[in-house]
């Protein structure tokens, strides 16, 4: 208990909590729209087909957040056009354009030499390593991605639940479809530095997986499991402190208890 | 020509791999077509996620790989048919991503308590399929054998389910239990793939050539027949073609990665030709 509490007099660790906190928010609630619309497999698709743009963002010397952004709206569209092949159901495309991309990724890597150190902080984040320019970006981008949630709610949510009555009802269904697939992708580029490209389909899926089994409204959902998020990473990280253990990993696993804490009360509740 | 395809292999090593990647092609091609049938690609992925912390803990633990991985495999497919069944709140593909998650959390958490942290992980995520031993490559061939000599006593069944569940259940098939038996081929397969190809690729190997056999032929032993040796000749392209980038023109190739590219380049090509072919 000790190291937690030492750890909080650190400045690495205070910028750490705040970048937590802020990740765990919006994925909690960008999740909702993962859940609704049934995206957990895009999401692990995304997290592996980005990996090629966080390298080639590191080569590059520019922002790795950018090279993962561009690519993963990349392959997010390549992934809508696979799919329209009659031949290719949608699974396979996702399993196709997930497993090439990570190739290619591992491929440009490997011609570098000595760059598996930083191989590991991609894949599973380091988060204590975040600076306070990195803090803007993912608080400016939250924001937006929460404006975006916001500002289209009713659209969103219906579209979720009745494709058909959207477009009936005259709204341009494919192009909403586009916007929560890139606000999905860009989500989990924000995610990327701190649990790193594998854990993030965690933070996108788990918390609001929780929040479910307390609700079934939407609005409060996205509520609660905005909040579920962040206590995961504030918890998540104080065990890592305490254990020693690794951040992301900790994060990822603090989720998973509150989920099966939610199952475990929303049976309770159901019983009675 | 001769010196791409055949001087590489005189290496002891690099023949090993080659029929490490000749069998597993095979192997992947076959299963591939039924996962595509049955839309089973995110349970390959589910699997071939969750096989990493078995492989973790075994590694820590100086115990040999293989049984430690087909743990892990054997409890999502365990974990998967609990969360799914019954009247909870969890459908497939978020109970996978949940099991993904947590598995794949458990595996960094201990992974992360060893030093030489980053190396380590590196070797289990990525593969090492140019150190397979004489002895794994004789378990990849019994394993395999295995799983295409069920696949093969079952095909009728199997295909019947997946094209008409309801038929297959009304002629009296036990459809649950032929549900378990094509989940643990596949789980089977991912895992004896894993060691060679690392956790991440894996998925390659039953997905894409088995669309791209999907694309050529029309049958479905017809697509199995083709993804086979689509993959079959892939592969053997893939490992030549690290080796001469990596030994004459100094751009060092990963091995395992080579092969997956050269899947998706065939796929990529097989998808043009389709459409080309359909427009005229």
């Amino acid at each position: 208990m000790n190291a937690v509490v030492d750890s909080f007099g650190q400045h690495f660790f205070r910028l750490a909590l705040v970048e937590a906190v802020m990740v765990g928010a919006v994925a909690g609630a960008v999740g909702v729209h993962v859940l609704l619309r049934r995206l957990p497999f895009f999401v692990v698709a995304i997290s592996h087909a980005t990996f090629p743009g966080v390298v080639f963002g590191s080569l590059l010397g520019v922002s790795l957040f950018a090279g993962g952004a561009v690519v993963g709206v990349a392959v997010a569209l390549l992934i809508v056009a696979l799919g329209a092949l009659r031949q290719v159901e949608d699974s396979s495309a996702i399993g196709i354009v997930l497993a090439g991309c990570f190739a290619v990724g591992v491929l440009v890597l490997s011609a570098q030499p000595g760059a598996s150190r930083d191989l590991s902080a991609f894949l599973v984040g380091s988060i204590v390593t975040v600076n306070a320019a990195d803090l803007v970006t993912t608080a400016l981008v939250g924001v937006v991605l929460l404006g975006v949630l916001a500002a289209f709610h009713k659209e969103l949510v219906l579209g979720a639940f009745d494709p058909g009555g959207l477009t009936a009802l005259g709204y341009p269904g494919r192009a909403l479809d586009t916007v929560v697939l890139i606000v999905v992708t860009v989500a989990l580029v924000v995610c990327v530095p701190a649990v790193g490209t594998l854990l993030a389909v965690a933070l996108l899926t788990v918390p609001a997986l929780a929040a479910r089994q307390w609700t079934d409204r939407v609005g409060p959902m996205t509520a609660l499991a905005a909040g579920l998020g962040a206590g995961s990473g504030v918890l998540g990280l104080c065990l890592s402190a305490a254990f020693d253990i690794a951040a992301g990993g900790a994060i990822a696993l603090t989720a998973t208890a509150l989920f099966a804490v939610s199952a475990g009360f929303s049976r309770v509740v159901a019983s009675r | 020509m001769r010196a791409f395809l055949f001087d590489p292999y005189q290496l002891g090593f690099m023949g090993r791999a080659l029929v490490e990647v000749l069998l597993l092609g095979t192997l992947g091609a076959v299963v591939g077509v039924h996962v595509a049938l049955r839309r089973l690609a995110f349970v390959t992925d589910a699997v071939q996620h969750t096989v990493f912390p078995g492989i973790a803990i075994a590694y820590a633990v100086g115990w040999p790989l293989l049984p430690g991985a087909a743990a892990a495999a054997a409890l999502t497919v365990a974990l998967l048919v609990a969360l799914t069944s019954g009247r909870r709140r969890v459908d497939v593909d978020s109970a996978l991503a949940l099991i993904i998650a947590s598995f794949f959390a458990v595996g960094v958490v201990v992974v992360s308590r060893r030093t030489g942290y980053a190396a380590d992980l590196s070797a289990l995520l990525f593969g090492r399929i140019l150190d397979v031993s004489r002895a794994e490559v004789i378990e990849t061939a019994v394993i395999g054998g295995l799983c295409l000599l069920v696949l093969a006593l079952l095909h009728k069944e199997l295909v019947l389910l997946a094209l008409d569940r309801t038929q297959a259940a009304a002629s009296g098939l036990p459809v649950r239990l032929l549900d378990a038996v094509l989940y643990a081929v596949t789980a089977a397969t991912v895992v004896v793939a894993v060691r060679a190809i690392g956790t991440v690729l894996v998925v390659a190997f039953v997905v894409t050539p088995a669309a791209t056999g999907r694309l050529l032929a029309r049958s479905i032993p017809g697509a199995m027949a083709a993804a086979a040796g689509v993959a079959a000749l892939l592969g053997w392209i893939g490992l030549s073609a690290s080796y001469e980038a990596s030994l004459h023109h100094d751009v060092r190739l990963a091995a395992g990665a080579t092969v997956v590219v050269a899947y998706t380049v065939g796929f990529a090509v097989a998808g043009a030709g389709r459409l080309l072919f359909k427009r005229s």
